[in-house]
């Protein structure tokens, strides 16, 4: 069954490619079922893959698989090659199984569209491209898939183009990410000088021989390699264009820019982490962009009005949490993370595009309202994933994911109270945000009435979604409440654990406690302020208007970034309008033509001068050899 | 002579033989196709016969003549080359008014000259070699003085051309006799390793047949026939001495260089080093604005043989391997683009011109495909068999540090790009009148073309097992 693992890749690809060669002779619904199916294919592979690794273990728990060798030529052997480990099967899973699950509800969502091909077309060169990132062998290759979801991401993102904003949007997110890839590419490099391959597996395990822990050239590696890790990832100084790519499709937002590419920085830290664990400083450093990226993106969450927007804030803040996991070494509890957080992230953009959708494509939470009675399996399913995304105690996926990071930001190693304290506080502003946003669309008074009913093909990937983020977080449990570490055991065979400070144990108890007091009184702000005294909340946003405007605008990023960089670099190109560099490249042009003709005037097709040719070969051959 | 000597030297010997044959047939009774299918036969055999004796070989089969792998894969590929240009001539030649009958016994003796230098290893079978092939091609290249002007005097300018350098060879070697009292490669070699002073009269020597052999190659200074012979010869004949004439004589400098130890003359290695260099350059050069795809695919065979000069060059353990992989890629790249040149060709009229290639893919998509992927492989695009040539040479000339003449292939091969791409250009550009779609012709150079053509980007995906082979044969 593992020989199988390269078809989960290659038949996303196959179904890009029939819809992009035949899209136009197919009729829509059989372009629709392609892209889904294709889908579909690959995750029933993928659990079939999965079953076969958890129920009979590769030799090292990885499987490997060559497709195809280049060459081999003075040591240098390019192959692509997939690995599996449990990482990468976790990833797989996710990206096929929610994967299939959004392209199902798209078929309903993107019916009217007269671009429905191309949408699914699109959609599985991101599901192949994605694939390849978090199944290569090499870094070459993820490299690879990790610009292939760009994009991937770049034109789904833009998939509107009629409207110039969604164009700008897409060019924008491309940009920024192309920042964070640059320097990952340069990391790349580094890499390559220092262990003279790209192969994954041979750099973690060279890489704690070579280098001593905080050496020069580990602490440069990893930073570099952050940079990529932080544009994909939507974390601070590169998290701008997230909000902005909430221009695509919702499916899109559901797919790329929450449940899977949006978390690759994530995959691409805990891939690498031999070299992380290298330099400590920015292990560090990681954890503290998590921290501050969770605060800096829940405040902003709390403010906007448009619901997309309100998940892309969250978004960029769950995902500060997965980095803050990272930051402390707590490997499997990042990925536990992206677990849950891919099912009710996703659960929620598809629950939120079904209000939109049957409110004629208004974003907006405050002409919304009253919609639970009106869309009971909506609201119910989006109810699931808000207590996940709140982090309700006990009953909900997230409560188990997010409780483990605190944890460990306080007792980790790596742990200290400030992080923790980040922690707490963001998921304070997390559950007012999120009974914010339940509030304003589902209760209250009712301003529109819903003219679109959802019919099953949206409502069946919500209910599913709906249970996953549920029972998604029964497969790990804290310790101190029953003994189920299936998650962190399976883990374990790819990332190291982490260890904790044996003093605070007897805290576990006090600090759950205190996370699910947090949580209560989240839901509780959010429920005086937009329920029980909607006056309070706005004459709240009257006296801190200054304050609202600055979170509403995600801390003002956007303004000094214009300031900072777009505007001198467009007076920079209009200053440099006739490029000067230019003139160099011309010259060289020029002067390779004059050469072109002076060199030709040697063809005479005269014989005599011919013969002088080689008379003049003969002169040179005797000058040397006479003067050596 | 052993019965297995007789069974190593079988490939020279059907040649020999079928040429003998053949001459025979055509006094008897003249008929194109017979004699096409008897020197396809012939060919064909020859190839079979140098695949087989391997388990015989090192076999040195008379004091002029070794077999061994070097050489069987030699015989191999230049009679597979001469296949190629046999199929590609016959239809070409059908619509034309000629004589054509003895213009396959020449094709043979042409290929039999080449083998011949492929397994020599003495002074005698070297330039026997050398003239055999020579004598055939001058007749060859003015061919066809009935249907084309400039067939003659093409032919006319490469005989008082080769003839001048083989004088200079003749002398070379002469000097070299002189000085070593020996006509044998390695008699040579062990002079050479055995003598406490060297005059200079054998560096002398050696330098001149540097000439005859830079000659052939249409080395830069001694490139300037090139042109003017690919342009004047028919589309086949110009494939034959882009490959066939070349592949033989690298092959024998290959040898001799290494039974005599060339690389210990630092002087030679020099004017090697500038005549690849001139030949890189100036090639690429002389190409640029050129409208004239023959001259263009001539001037590009200069600087590949440049390129494959820095293979040579870097006389380490890669250097055989290296410049035998770039000559089998360029064969395939180079037959595949001369092979649809002569496809194009009709008659009277030679499809040379760049304008006749304006707007191909719209009239003929499939011929426009296989020679953008020829031109794409001689500019050395990954994924072509051109690619993996060039990358092998720089990491054969990187290993031995050249990295002055691994720049200037560098950035030769920047400005190749420029005069291949013009080509495609044009190929793609959308016709002025929408010209009607001739439907594709099914032919036997179609499904050759297309064969070359899936083996050219074949090499460039899955280059391993020729890189093995060439690997355990040649270098081995």
């Amino acid at each position: 069954m593992l020989e199988n693992l390269w078809l989960i890749p290659a038949i996303p690809f196959a179904g890009f490619f029939i819809l992009a060669v035949l899209g136009r002779r197919l009729p829509r619904v059989a372009a629709a079922w392609i892209g889904t199916g294709s889908i579909g294919l690959s995750a029933l592979l993928a659990i079939l893959v999965g079953i076969r690794y958890l129920s009979a273990p590769p030799e090292g728990y990885a499987f490997r698989q060559t497709l195809w060798q280049w060459i081999e030529v003075a040591g240098f052997s390019p192959s692509i090659s997939f690995y599996l480990d449990s990482l990468s099967l976790v990833f797989i899973l996710i990206i096929t199984v929610v994967g299939f699950f959004i392209h199902l509800y798209s078929i309903e969502f993107m019916e009217a569209d007269e671009g429905l091909k191309r949408f699914f077309a699109y959609m599985n060169l991101f599901v192949g491209a994605m694939l390849t990132l978090v199944l290569a062998d090499s870094l070459v290759l993820m490299y690879l898939g990790w610009e292939g979801v760009g994009l991937g991401s770049y034109l789904l993102i833009g998939f509107w183009y009629q409207e110039p904003a969604n164009g700008y949007a897409a060019r924008k997110a491309f940009v920024m990410t192309r920042v964070g890839d640059t320097a990952m590419a340069l990391g790349l490099f580094l890499l390559f000088t220092s262990f003279g391959t790209l192969d994954i597996s041979t750099i973690t395990a060279a890489a704690p021989q070579q280098w001593r822990p905080g050496d020069q050239l580990a602490v440069w590696a990893a930073l570099l390699l952050l940079g990529g890790a932080l544009g994909k990832s939507a974390q601070l100084p590169l998290q701008t264009w997230l909000p902005d790519a909430m221009a695509g499709p919702t499916p899109v937002s559901a797919l790329i820019h929450a449940a899977t590419m949006v978390t690759a920085g994530v995959y691409l830290i805990a891939r690498m982490h031999a070299v992380f664990e290298l330099a400590p400083s920015v292990m560090a450093l990681v954890a503290i962009i998590g921290a501050a990226t969770l605060l800096l993106a829940g405040f902003s969450a709390l403010t906007q009005s448009d619901i997309k927007r309100v998940l892309a804030y969250s978004t960029i803040s769950q995902i500060g949490y997965m980095f803050l996991a990272l930051g402390l070494g707590a490997w499997s509890a990042a990925v536990f993370h992206f677990f849950t957080h891919a099912f009710f992230k996703a659960l929620l953009f598809l629950g939120a595009g079904a209000v939109i959708l049957a409110m004629h494509h208004e974003h907006d939470m405050f002409k919304m309202g009253g919609l639970w009675k009106k869309m009971p399996v909506t609201f119910w399913t989006f109810l699931a994933g808000s207590g996940a995304l709140a982090a309700l105690p006990l009953i909900t996926a997230g409560f188990y994911s997010k409780d483990q990071i605190l944890w460990y930001a306080w007792a980790g190693e790596r742990g200290n109270s400030w992080l923790w304290a980040a922690g707490m506080l963001g998921a304070l502003i997390t559950a007012a945000y999120t009974a914010r946003m339940v509030i304003l669309t589902f209760f209250g008074d009712m301003k529109q009435e819903p003219d679109k009913r959802p019919g099953v093909l949206i409502k069946i990937p919500l209910i599913v979604l709906a249970v996953l983020s549920i029972i998604g977080g029964f497969v790990e449990m804290p310790h101190n409440m029953a003994a189920v570490h299936l998650f962190s055991d399976w883990l374990g065979t790819a990332l190291p654990a982490i260890h904790v400070e044996e003093s605070l144990q007897a805290s576990e108890f006090l600090l759950q406690l205190a996370a699910a007091a947090t949580v209560f009184a989240g839901l509780f702000i959010g429920y005086w302020f937009y329920l029980r005294r909607p006056e309070l909340a706005a004459s709240a946003h009257r006296s801190f208007a200054g304050l609202h405007r600055f979170w509403f605008q995600g801390w003002g990023f956007d303004w000094l970034y214009e300031r900072l960089f777009i505007r001198p670099f467009t007076w920079l190109a209009a200053v440099n309008r006739a490029d000067v560099t230019d003139y160099i490249y011309t010259a060289l042009a020029k002067g390779n033509e004059s050469l072109y003709h002076i060199f030709s005037r040697t063809q005479t097709g005269q014989l005599r001068w011919y013969a002088f040719g080689i008379g003049v070969g003969a002169l040179i051959i005797i000058t040397l050899i006479a003067m050596s | 002579m052993s019965s297995e000597d007789f069974r190593s030297l079988l490939p020279l010997l059907i040649l020999a033989a079928a040429s003998i044959l053949l001459l025979v047939v055509i006094a008897v009774r003249r008929d194109h196709r017979l004699v096409y299918y008897l020197t396809v036969a012939a060919l064909a055999a020859a190839l079979a016969a140098s695949l087989i004796p391997v388990e015989y070989s090192p076999r040195t089969a008379s004091p002029l003549l070794v077999i061994d792998g070097f050489s069987l894969f030699y015989s191999a590929l230049l009679n597979a080359a001469g296949l190629i240009v046999v199929v590609l001539s016959y239809t070409y030649l059908r619509p034309l008014r000629e004589q054509m009958e003895e213009y396959y016994v020449l094709i043979l003796l042409a290929v039999l000259g080449s083998v011949i230098l492929a397994a020599s290893r003495h002074f005698a079978s070297f330039f026997l070699g050398l003239e055999l092939l020579s004598v055939s091609l001058y007749t060859l290249v003015g061919y066809m003085v009935r249907s084309r002007d400039r067939s003659m005097e093409a032919g006319l300018k490469y005989l008082i051309l080769a003839a001048a350098a083989a004088a200079f060879l003749l002398f070379g070697m002469a000097l070299v006799f002189y000085e070593a009292g020996q006509l044998g490669f390695s008699g040579i070699g062990k002079y050479l390793a055995e003598a406490e002073a060297l005059s200079l009269l054998i560096i002398t020597g050696f330098g001149l047949i540097i000439i005859g052999i830079g000659f052939k190659l249409a080395l830069a200074p001694f490139h300037m026939w090139a042109a003017d012979v690919y342009e004047g010869a028919p589309a086949p004949v110009s494939a034959l001495v882009a490959t066939v004439s070349k592949g033989g004589v690298v092959a024998v400098l290959l040898r001799f260089y290494s039974e005599v130890d060339g690389y210990q003359f630092p002087v030679l290695a020099l004017l090697f080093s500038i005549f690849a260099a001139a030949s890189m350059l100036g090639g690429n050069l002389l190409a640029l604005l050129q409208d004239n795809v023959k001259r263009i695919l001539g001037y590009s065979s200069i600087a590949h043989l440049g390129y494959l000069i820095v293979a040579f060059l870097s006389g380490g353990a890669m250097a055989a391997g290296a410049a035998t992989f770039y000559l089998v890629a360029y064969f395939i790249t180079i037959l595949v683009a001369f092979g649809v040149v002569a496809h194009l060709s009709s008659g009277e009229q030679e499809a040379e011109k760049l304008e006749d290639y304006r707007s191909l893919f719209w009239r003929r998509p499939g011929t426009a495909v296989v020679f953008t992927a020829a031109l794409l492989s001689l500019a050395g695009i990954p994924l072509t068999a051109g690619f993996i040539g060039k990358f092998y040479i720089a990491a054969a000339g990187a290993q031995e540090g050249l990295w002055v003449l691994l720049f200037i292939l560098a950035a030769s091969s920047v400005i190749g790009l420029y005069y291949y791409l013009r080509i495609i250009m044009a190929m793609f550009a959308s016709a002025k009148d929408p010209a009607q779609r001739i439907a594709p012709l099914f032919s036997g150079v179609g499904l050759l073309l297309v064969i070359l053509t899936v083996a050219l980007v074949w090499l460039g995906v899955f280059p391993q097992a020729m890189l093995d082979m060439i690997n355990e044969w040649v270098a081995g």
